[in-house]
């Protein structure tokens, strides 16, 4: 049993960390580590392209001068004034359809992410929660998704299912929710034997209602910031599937089979460079924008640690 | 023993520049052909290998073909880029019958083999029986054809049916003359049972046995295939001491081409890959190729792909031209289901053109508002062609005459699974004859035959003077008349057959400036490296 008047010098260690827990979005603001966010010239240009992309992609139909669709005689057409990033083979537009690409690619990372945080977020919660047998079936088989190469799997899976979006995002969902389930497994197992939820406990309240009141609030921190770094992978992913034919069908512009497009022939190197930089500025912005997220909100990660 | 940082890095110096040295000197080699100082010249041949097999009853693909008419002779053969009439070549002449079943070849004399032995009626009677019996699958161009000798310089072969291009058949690089002794020696049969009991394969893999102007040095599948002049051949020597045949991809060929300075040729540098291509280079090629639609007429897969009115409005919708553009140069927007290289095609005037008001007057009569069909097509590059891009250029097209195709990528067997399965509505292919004869394509294409059958094409559903001018086809044995009568078939095809043909595209030999005889031919094996010579 703990001492009903601790000694107010020295306060209990345990209970300290279960209140500072909580506290993860406020370290946002600054505190324990490192600088703030709009302090970092780096964190805050990714912050810029991203919000870019944002912008580009929410008013695509305004912004994109073509069709993303639309055919044209005048096929591989260099980067001019007319078509600022040139024509593809079909004589489309490479600017509307990059532009196009983020409507795309961004909304799939973002649902591909959270679809695969609640899934292995939940696993991972009740494995680390319930122990025993439940822990060990469910940690196998994260083990097994983990013991193929990511994209391979992936690859398999679209394979099966037949190629198309909702498969290419069900399939990089597959691939990616193990990591959510270890992490917040770990987070679980750190708090098991803390003493408000031994309390909560004798107070009656069932295992449901303590995952969601106490577990689930004080071990979701470090997905969160996980889940922002594998945004910019899930991008990457995407687009891998897609270069390989995998992806959204065709002719949707997504940026993967554009770059697959121009690769067919290097020498009209404007078909695949464009959606090739695009693919290299959001997955560059949301790695940097979760790396200092992660030095924000996990002070074990901070520079200078 | 402990390695330090620094020895480390100086090793992995010392091999990067190792490696940058040997990989130079290789590209050193490879193309100095010329740069021989007295030695043996060598021809470099570039080409992406489709390769299974140098066995003559067994080689069925590609850089197999450009090999083995090298290596062996034929009865009959074709010069240059002519495929229209076979020429003689073993046989120094041959006489048909008037019911074009029994032809009668007499052998030229003093043919030996590259051991030296002479070329006799034998070896004839047992290399094509081996190649019937030993059913690969080259074996369909002469199961109907029976062989014997009368005496040592004359061959009869019959067909059971009445043909008049066995001549062509006979010019095949499968029909190819193998030393029987030694082939024998090496677990070759011609037996009937010759299907289970030959097993010459892997020697004929490594071996040429044939009388052809060269012989095999060296044979690696996956990397390169060494031919040296043949020093007991029976004809004019070759030009080219060595020919090395490269396997090579596509882009490299063409980088590889770009620099290349003398006796260099690339095979398959084709359409819009030819552009920015050095103005010194020559270029030959012919149009081999068609490109089809094909509509599944079976109303239980697809009434509206089977509905005549929507077969009638989709050939309307379709920009021929603009599609032709797509594959670069030496293409041509498709006539009929000939192509241009062979006998019987249609002169280019009369290709389809677009017209999308007819289109949309005839979906408005058949009642189709909006049809909407899944559109199956193999996610493949074919001679520099990505067929993914005529596809969603097709999509393009009909889109403004109110038609909607899904479009359906699939890796190439999936697509053949599917098409054979006869469930597919609207698919796409490129076509290759097997031989230079355009008669397959009436034994697969015409109604209710095998290919015909996949898109549901039965008799009863095709247009009886369709049935009729196929018949025609086949009856008529005069060459000339058969063309003729290829064309009118040729021509109801396009009312009203599932097939829509797209484009017709060539296969291209890129040479150096200083070769001579670089021609592309149609006949199978692309070109005749044994023709090839320099200025």
């Amino acid at each position: 049993m703990t001492m009903i008047a601790p000694d107010p010098v020295a306060p209990d260690p345990k209970v300290e960390r279960a209140l500072t827990r909580r506290r993860w979005l406020g370290r946002l603001r600054g505190g324990s580590a490192g600088q703030p966010i709009w302090r970092q010239p780096i964190a805050v240009a990714a912050l810029v392209i991203l919000g870019g992309w944002l912008l580009l992609a929410i008013f695509a139909p305004l912004i994109a001068p073509y069709d993303p669709l639309a055919q044209s005689p005048e096929a591989y057409a260099p980067p001019s004034a007319t078509h600022w990033f040139g024509t593809d083979s079909l004589g489309r537009d490479i600017l509307s359809r990059v532009i196009h690409g983020a409507r795309l690619s961004i909304p799939l990372a973002l649902a591909i992410v959270s679809l695969a945080l609640l899934v292995g977020g939940l696993l991972g919660l009740v494995a680390g929660y319930l122990g025993r047998f439940v822990d060990e079936a469910l940690m196998r088989l994260t083990d097994l998704v983990f013991a193929f190469p990511q994209i391979i799997l992936a690859m398999a899976v679209t394979a099966a299912f037949g190629p198309n979006t909702r498969n290419a995002v069900l399939a990089l969902v597959i691939v990616s929710w193990p990591v959510y389930a270890r992490v917040i497994r770990s987070a679980v197992l750190s708090m098991r034997g803390d003493d408000y939820l031994s309390a909560a406990r004798l107070l009656g309240v069932g295992p449901i209602r303590a995952l969601r009141r106490d577990v689930l609030p004080n071990s979701i921190g470090p997905a969160i910031v996980l889940a922002t770094l594998e945004l910019g992978n899930a991008v990457l992913l995407l687009a891998a599937l897609s270069f390989l034919g995998l992806g959204p069908r065709p002719p949707a512009a997504e940026w993967g089979s554009m770059v697959a497009l121009g690769s067919q022939d290097l020498s009209m190197w404007w078909v695949s460079v464009f959606p090739g930089l695009a693919i290299l500025t959001v997955v560059m912005a949301f790695n940097v924008l979760g790396d200092a997220l992660r030095d924000r909100l996990d002070p074990r990660y901070a520079k200078g640690r | 023993m402990s390695v330090s940082p620094r020895r480390l890095r100086a090793g992995a110096f010392a091999l990067a520049t190792l490696a940058i040295i040997s990989t130079t000197a290789c590209t050193a080699g490879g193309s100095g052909g010329n740069a021989n100082g007295g030695g043996a010249t060598t021809l470099t041949v570039n080409t992406s290998f489709v390769l299974k097999t140098l066995d003559p009853g067994r080689v069925y693909e590609a850089t197999g073909l450009t090999a083995v008419h090298a290596l062996y002779d034929t009865l009959l053969t074709f010069e240059g880029s002519d495929v229209s009439k076979p020429v003689p070549a073993l046989a120094e002449s041959y006489e048909a019958s008037a019911d074009a079943k029994t032809f009668t070849f007499k052998l030229r004399s003093g043919v030996t083999f590259s051991d030296g032995s002479p070329l006799t009626a034998d070896d004839v009677v047992f290399s094509l029986n081996r190649l019937k019996n030993i059913k690969g699958s080259p074996a369909v161009t002469v199961s109907e054809l029976s062989v014997s000798k009368t005496d040592d310089n004359t061959v009869v072969v019959t067909s059971e049916t009445a043909n008049p291009n066995v001549p062509v058949v006979l010019s095949m690089p499968s029909t190819a003359v193998i030393n029987a002794n030694v082939a024998r020696e090496n677990g070759a049969k011609d037996g009937e049972d010759a299907a289970q009991g030959d097993t010459a394969q892997q020697y004929l893999d490594t071996n040429s046995i044939g009388s052809g102007p060269y012989v095999l040095k060296s044979y690696e599948p996956e990397s390169q295939v060494v031919l040296e002049a043949n020093p007991n051949y029976w004809g004019e020597a070759p030009q080219f001491e060595r020919v090395v045949l490269r396997n090579m991809d596509v882009q490299t060929q063409k980088l590889t081409m770009q620099r290349a300075e003398a006796a260099e040729i690339s095979l398959d540098i084709s359409g819009k890959l030819l552009e920015g291509l050095p103005e010194t280079l020559q270029t030959s090629g012919v149009q081999d190729t068609v490109y089809f639609l094909f509509l599944n007429a079976d109303p239980a897969v697809s009434p509206v792909t089977s509905n005549p009115k929507f077969n009638q409005a989709l050939r309307a919708a379709i920009d021929y031209q603009g599609v032709a553009a797509l594959y670069g140069q030496g293409a041509a927007p498709g006539a009929g289901l000939v192509a241009p290289a062979f006998p019987g095609t249609l002169p280019e005037g009369e290709a389809s053109t677009r017209d999308v008001n007819k289109a949309k007057a005839l979906l408005a009569e058949a009642n189709l508002t909006n049809p909407t069909v899944k559109f199956n097509y193999p996610a493949i590059t074919y001679k520099g062609v990505d067929l993914g891009t005529v596809a969603t250029k097709v999509q393009g097209d009909v889109a403004e005459a109110g038609i909607t195709l899904e479009l359906n990528p699939q890796p190439l067997t999936t697509f053949l699974d599917e098409m054979r399965g006869g469930k597919v509505a609207l698919g796409f292919t490129p076509q290759s004859l097997n031989y230079p004869v355009a008669d397959s394509l009436i034994n697969n294409m015409a109604p209710g035959q095998a290919t015909a059958l996949r898109s549901g094409w039965t008799v009863e559903r095709a247009d009886p003077a369709i049935v009729a001018a196929g018949e025609k086809v086949v009856e008529t044995l005069d060459l000339a008349a058969r063309a003729t009568a290829m064309q009118e078939w040729q021509r109801l095809m396009n009312q009203s057959s599932p097939y829509v043909v797209l484009a017709s595209n060539s296969s291209t030999v890129v040479a150096t400036a200083d070769l001579t005889g670089a021609d592309y031919t149609a006949a199978g094996w692309q070109v005749d490296v044994a023709a090839v010579g320099r200025k």
